[in-house]
């Protein structure tokens, strides 16, 4: 991953070509110093990396590695299904909500409310997604745009969650692992993301190369020959929702967990058009692509701030600067091609 | 008697005022190769359309191998036998060409999504299966070569085989092929008439739109003609030629054809 990010396109070929040169036990030792490397991340006190006005734990825990994982899951249905979805934040905040809100009310802990903030997004996905998915293109995301809104305004006048000042007394996980989640200390919330983060991109990568891979790559390419060849686009593209959702769920839980006290303002349509902004930026349909473009637009703000007000329209520039070099993302989505002689 | 695998009864379309389709009849017997011509406008691919639950006709009922398809979801009809191609080609362009056809491979087993994630035995198998076939029917057509080259690097005259390997897949009862031979050059036509034979031979009913008159009159079995949303003759090779009322429509009076 990081070897490849910064790369080059002729890097990235290079990277290609040893990973399928490599036997199992280097793709081991590989995968193990990367993963290594990211979970020690918070101990190596680096002034390079380091971020000068904010605590660089926070930093990594949010914005690099919540929105890294909210990327991941919206590129599932952005990138690799090819929906436009406008509304992610909402399956973001029905997690934090109903890690909130179980919290508060009932005496179950972090770890038993996890499925349920998962659940309760998945079921949003299906309730959005039945209807919304039968349209295509600029009406759907209209749709997902309106839907991120709704589920906000709703919780802004909803005065059982705490209307528009929100629910405070979030109780952090319970420990694990020997890992102690207090509130002072987000390092062990970055590790806990870390390794959900993991968890996803294994599963969206071994969905990528299977039939429902292809069946949404299928979808996103042609819709109408992807039914015509029998893939059961409806199912699929609702799937793609259902998995965002739950990611989105997932990633809202942590947050909630962390910061203790949610209010409907964070929830709002920027953190949408942020996360669609990472998925484009970095290279739609590319796992790793997405990652790196959460990365880098978490992490540069937060680089930036010596030139207070001004980092946002640096920050602007840099955009529309990199979208010019590279229109297709960072790294965009690429598939190794073999070429090989005709037998005959 | 020979089986009907698919069968157009009465089909009338209607587009706000226009007529697309009166009343049309077609069907395509077991093991045969039938070819539906007509001038350009005259419903050819509207009948593709049709048949494949891309529209639904005001009227009249379309049968795939004795069953009533009429209102099913064109993803149900693909299933239940019948495989199409384009006349503007439509792969799937960012996937390779082994992908494409697998695609259309995995649509016939009902393995899940859940299934995959974790996998199963069962969409272990199905995933084994459906990639084989995918290889092998890529060297049924002559791709084999190209299993793993993004669909839309290749070729043109590859990219119209992989249609059609891609329709194949779905195991089709009939096999739709709009304008197979569009762009290609006297021998590439060959080629393809060969193909479609072999297509046929392996069991495969065909249903074919082309304009290209020597390859329709020598390949199909049985030649259907549409005029303005009409059929106006049916028959074998022979007898079309020589039918005066296709004559003045679409085939003209030979003068220095060959």
């Amino acid at each position: 991953m990081t070897k490849t990010t910064k790369s080059s396109f002729n890097l990235r070929t290079k990277f290609g070509d040893w990973w399928e040169g490599a036997n199992s036990a280097q793709r081991t030792i590989f995968r193990v110093v990367l993963i290594g490397l990211f979970f020690a991340l918070p101990m190596l006190n680096n002034p390079i990396i380091n971020t000068p006005e904010t605590s660089f734990y926070s930093v990594l825990f949010y914005p690099l590695i919540m929105f890294s994982l909210m990327a991941v899951g919206l590129n599932v249905v952005v990138g690799k299904s090819g929906i436009l979805d406008l509304g992610y934040v909402a399956f973001f905040a029905i997690g934090a909500y109903t890690q909130a809100v179980f919290s508060n009310r009932t005496s179950l802990n972090f770890w038993e409310t996890l499925p349920f903030a998962m659940g309760f997004a998945m079921l949003a996905g299906v309730i959005l997604g039945l209807p919304a998915l039968r349209l295509r293109g600029d009406y759907l995301a209209i749709i997902t745009l309106g839907f991120g809104e709704i589920v906000r305004i709703v919780a802004v006048n909803t005065e059982a969650i705490g209307g528009s000042s929100g629910l405070t007394d979030i109780e952090g996980p319970t420990a694990i692992f020997g890992m102690e989640f207090t509130v002072n200390d987000p390092r062990p919330y970055y590790w806990l993301t870390l390794t959900m983060l993991l968890l996803v991109i294994w599963g969206v990568i071994r969905l990528s190369h299977r039939k429902p891979g292809r069946a949404w790559e299928a979808i996103r390419e042609d819709e109408d020959v992807a039914e015509f060849m029998g893939v059961a686009t409806l199912k699929y593209k609702l799937w793609a929702f259902i998995i965002g959702g739950a990611v989105g769920g997932l990633a809202g839980a942590i947050y909630a967990s962390q910061i203790r006290s949610i209010q409907p303002e964070l929830f709002t349509l920027n953190l949408s058009i942020m996360i669609l902004a990472c998925v484009v930026f970095g290279g739609m349909g590319n796992i790793w692509g997405v990652i790196l473009g959460a990365v880098i637009l978490g992490y540069i703000p937060e680089k930036l701030r010596f030139l207070s007000d001004y980092r946002i329209v640096f920050f602007g520039l840099l955009m529309v600067v990199m979208m010019n070099i590279r229109p297709n993302g960072l790294l965009p989505r690429q598939k190794r091609e073999k070429f090989q002689e005709k037998s005959k | 008697m020979t089986k009907k695998l698919l069968e157009v009864q009465d089909i009338l379309v209607n587009f706000g005022g226009v007529t697309a389709l009166n009343k049309v009849n077609l069907h395509v017997n077991e093991g045969e190769i039938a070819a539906l011509i007509g001038p350009n406008g005259a419903g050819k691919t509207t009948v593709f359309n049709i048949v494949t639950g891309y529209y639904t006709p005001t009227s009249g009922n379309v049968i795939v191998d004795g069953e009533s398809v009429l209102g099913l979801r064109p993803y149900k009809i693909a299933r239940k036998g019948l495989g199409r191609t384009f006349q503007n080609i439509r792969l799937f362009g960012d996937m390779t060409a082994v992908e494409n056809v697998a695609t259309a491979a995995d649509s016939l087993n009902k393995s899940g999504l859940v299934g995959s994630l974790f996998g199963v035995p069962r969409s272990r198998r199905d995933e084994t299966a459906s990639m084989e076939k995918a290889h092998e029917l890529l060297k049924f057509i002559g791709l084999d070569h190209r299993a793993l080259q993004m669909a839309k690097n290749l070729p043109y005259g590859d990219q119209r085989r992989l249609e059609i390997a891609r329709a194949l897949a779905l195991n089709p009862k009939v096999l739709l092929l709009d304008e197979p031979a569009a762009g290609f050059n006297p021998q590439e036509k060959v080629e393809l008439g060969q193909l479609i034979r072999k297509i046929r031979d392996r069991g495969f009913a065909v249903l074919l739109i082309e304009h290209d008159m020597s390859l329709v009159m020598d390949i199909s079995d049985r030649v259907s003609v549409l005029d303005f949303g009409q059929k106006i003759a049916e028959g074998n090779p022979g007898e079309i030629q020589n039918n005066q009322r296709v004559i003045d429509a679409y085939l003209g009076v030979a003068e220095d054809a060959s």
